[in-house]
């Protein structure tokens, strides 16, 4: 009498690479549809129709999302390997650099509240994360001299002017820019994860002087596009590293920034719509403990991404690969991006080091502002300026 | 503020119409009267664009007929004889409450709330400019009318001119929140302390009632219902203050009334127990005639409250309004 139940997923194209798809596909018993939305056309589904999905891949809005009350709390005993979970909590409880964000708001406490302190129940199931800057070609070098530090500030230098881009998201962007005009204006923002209204009408007035200088040869808005303006011209801009695994696999020298002021951190992890009941709840708590199987986790390394555990994916990796991504040795053997394509050539070192010196430059985490409706006003007008 | 968008509400121009041509039917206004703009707006008590507009459409209607010289005659002007010049005010007609309401009242004072609201309503979601020609004709007002609400508004700090002199109204940021909320805690407890001796024992029974019915209750709220308790608590409960200009200070505060009431809207009604205990807490010092307790009490509603409504209004930013005023326009 009954439909066969289909999981509806929704995330990002770039966290759900083909294999991830087709992996999860095979290993689990119900059919699932993946939704990858890159807009905030996602978010606005998620918050207003819960009953839409049943697990959604959040990344920095699990406060918004939860005020909404589009999720509803995980039971941390249904989920495999939990222990690992609280364990990480514990050991991070007070460090508000590496990971912080993620533990910060993961905790639903007794008050309602989300907090740090380990409790039965969590909102979203931490899976992966990593540090993102610029990337840029070696021409650049001839500019900036070899052996400048990496800065932000290369983003808005008047040498590179009608040769950088930078991405369209408002939230990333933002922050990028605050970072960029930080670094080239000599001034320090308080928070830049969660900028004044000052403060984003002094990074979007240099934004908009620049664009209209011609600084910015273009503007993207997904991975794809982002691999794409490297192959027309641009020489310096904001990077994800899917394009940069896609580049590098198509023989574009393509070098990812080490700023000397730290990375922007991001995490993306996993919720379950707070309409899902019955057999659906059943079938989202298998799509997150499949995660926690470390397969997918281990396609997302060939991309650069870290896992929440490092030690399930271990196992699904071979040495060089483990060597390479998290340990941050020169490549023993050429290495693939998820899609099997060579990428890393051999002895290549991966931009940055190891997985611990890496996560511990952030210098901001990808965050919703609290004035993010005026951030947004302001960036539309940068966009369309 | 705190009243929902007149959107809905008709047109002045409509009210007119129907005014007059029931009065026709009804024969108090009898076949062959002369109808000119200035004594029919000064009969009803409204102001000229309306009547002129509802004149032109009674015309088109058949109800009355224009005259060349000057004006309208009810009835057909060639079947009659000439037009009477009749005090209209000699006359008894049939008006209701709506136009008898704005009697006394100013023109801006009829459409401020109503265009008050609707920018609130939208400001959450972004940026907008004002037309200041589509109110006049939404409103059926002339543009002194519509300069008065907007320059008023514009001292209430709801809108600003741009640097090309065009009304924006938006966004409203977490900053304005704040502002408003430092402003409030400081004088809305105060002004309920003041105006509690002049409360009737019957309202904070009501009131207080109605919250331990909502918190004992298995189902969830009603939009209409928490709206309704927030209203008597921060809005009725201060009508007997006989400081109007504080009354109207804390009203001027009251903007997360608006937040809380959109994020129902957009995104659904959840556990409120926590607003309804506040406010219960509030009631009972209210009923023991504890004014220092229910101060108190007031003031941590009000922390709390403003701390619902700032990750409220994060919420909302992910979205576009989805209902906008004909006379506002999107800008970013």
């Amino acid at each position: 009498m009954s439909q066969p139940l289909k999981l509806r997923v929704i995330g990002r194209s770039e966290v759900l690479p083909r294999p991830v798809l087709e992996l999860a596909a095979a290993d689990l018993p119900f059919d699932i549809e993946f939704e990858l939305i890159d807009s905030v056309k996602g978010l606005q589904r998620v918050v207003s129709s819960p009953d839409t999905f049943d697990v959604y891949h959040q990344w920095h809005t699990v406060d918004l999302i939860w005020t909404a009350r589009a999720i509803q709390a995980i039971d941390l005993s249904r989920i495999d390997h939990a222990d690992l979970i609280r364990g990480q909590a514990y050991e991070r409880q007070g460090d508000a650099r590496a990971m912080g964000s993620v533990f910060n708001q993961l905790f639903l406490q007794p008050s309602g509240a989300l907090g740090s302190t380990p409790t039965g129940r969590i909102v979203m199931l931490p899976l992966l994360h990593g540090v993102d800057a610029f990337a840029y070609l070696p021409s650049v070098l001839k500019e900036f001299g070899n052996g400048t530090p990496n800065s932000w500030g290369w983003l808005l230098d008047p040498r590179l002017a009608g040769r950088v881009a930078i991405m369209s998201d408002p939230v990333l962007g933002m922050i990028e820019a605050a970072l960029a005009v930080e670094a080239s204006e000599d001034i320090r923002f308080a928070e830049v994860g969660n900028l004044t209204v000052e403060e984003i009408d002094t990074v979007v007035d240099i934004l908009l002087r620049k664009k209209k200088l011609g600084h910015f040869k273009t503007i993207w808005s997904n991975y794809l596009e982002c691999a794409r303006s490297m192959q027309r011209g641009v020489v310096l801009q904001s990077m994800f590293s899917p394009a940069l695994a896609m580049l590098r696999s198509q023989g574009v020298p393509v070098i990812a920034a080490v700023p000397r002021e730290g990375y922007r951190g991001w995490h993306v992890d996993l919720c379950i719509s707070s309409a899902a009941t019955g057999e659906r709840l059943d079938a989202a708590y298998a799509y997150l403990n499949w995660w926690m199987n470390g397969k997918g986790g281990a396609v997302t390394t060939r991309q650069g991404y870290y896992f929440a555990q490092p030690e399930l994916v271990r196992p699904h990796l071979s040495a060089a690969e483990w060597d390479y991504w998290y340990a941050g040795k020169p490549a023993e053997a050429v290495l693939t991006d998820p899609l099997g394509q060579p990428m890393v050539a051999l002895g290549e070192v991966r931009e940055g080091g190891s997985y611990f010196e890496r996560m511990s430059r952030v210098r901001v985490w990808n965050a919703f502002m609290d004035e993010h409706t005026y951030l947004v006003r302001r960036w539309r007008e940068f966009l369309e300026a | 503020m705190a009243r929902a968008p007149t959107g809905g509400s008709k047109p002045y121009y409509q009210i007119v119409r129907e005014v007059l041509s029931a009065n026709v039917a009804a024969g108090n206004l009898p076949v062959g009267t002369r109808l000119l703009t200035t004594a029919v707006a000064d009969r009803l008590g409204v102001s000229r664009p309306p009547v002129k507009r509802a004149l032109e459409l009674l015309e088109a209607d058949g109800v009355i007929t224009a005259l060349s010289s000057q004006g309208y005659v009810v009835g057909d002007a060639a079947a009659g004889t000439s037009p009477e010049r009749t005090n209209l005010h000699r006359l008894e007609l049939d008006l209701p409450l709506e136009l008898g309401d704005n009697l006394g009242q100013a023109s801006w004072e009829r459409i401020f709330e109503a265009v008050e609201a609707e920018i609130l309503n939208c400001i959450p979601f972004g940026t907008f400019q004002i037309s200041e020609s589509l109110i006049g004709e939404h409103f059926d007002v002339s543009r002194t009318v519509v300069r008065d609400v907007l320059s008023r508004l514009d001292a209430r700090g709801l809108i600003v001119k741009d640097r090309s002199s065009h009304w924006i109204a938006g966004p409203l940021s977490a900053r304005m929140l704040d502002d408003a909320h430092e402003i409030r805690r400081l004088i809305e407890p105060g002004a309920l302390a003041s105006a509690m001796p002049m409360l009737s024992a019957g309202f904070l029974r009501d009131s207080r009632a109605a919250v331990t019915e909502a918190l004992e209750r298995s189902t969830a709220l009603s939009v209409g219902e928490v709206d309704a308790m927030e209203q008597a608590l921060h809005v009725e409960a201060l009508e007997p203050l006989r400081n109007r200009r504080l009354a109207g200070a804390v009203r001027l505060q009251q903007v997360s009334l608006v937040i809380n009431r959109l994020f129902a809207t957009y995104i659904g009604l959840h556990d409120e127990s926590d607003m309804l205990r506040e406010h219960a807490l509030i009631l009972d010092h209210m009923l023991l005639g504890d004014a220092e307790g229910a101060t108190v009490a007031m003031r941590h509603h009000l922390d709390a409250d403003h701390a619902r409504s700032r990750a409220r209004l994060k919420v909302l930013s992910v979205f576009d309004a989805a209902e906008i005023a004909p006379y506002l326009v999107r800008i970013h």
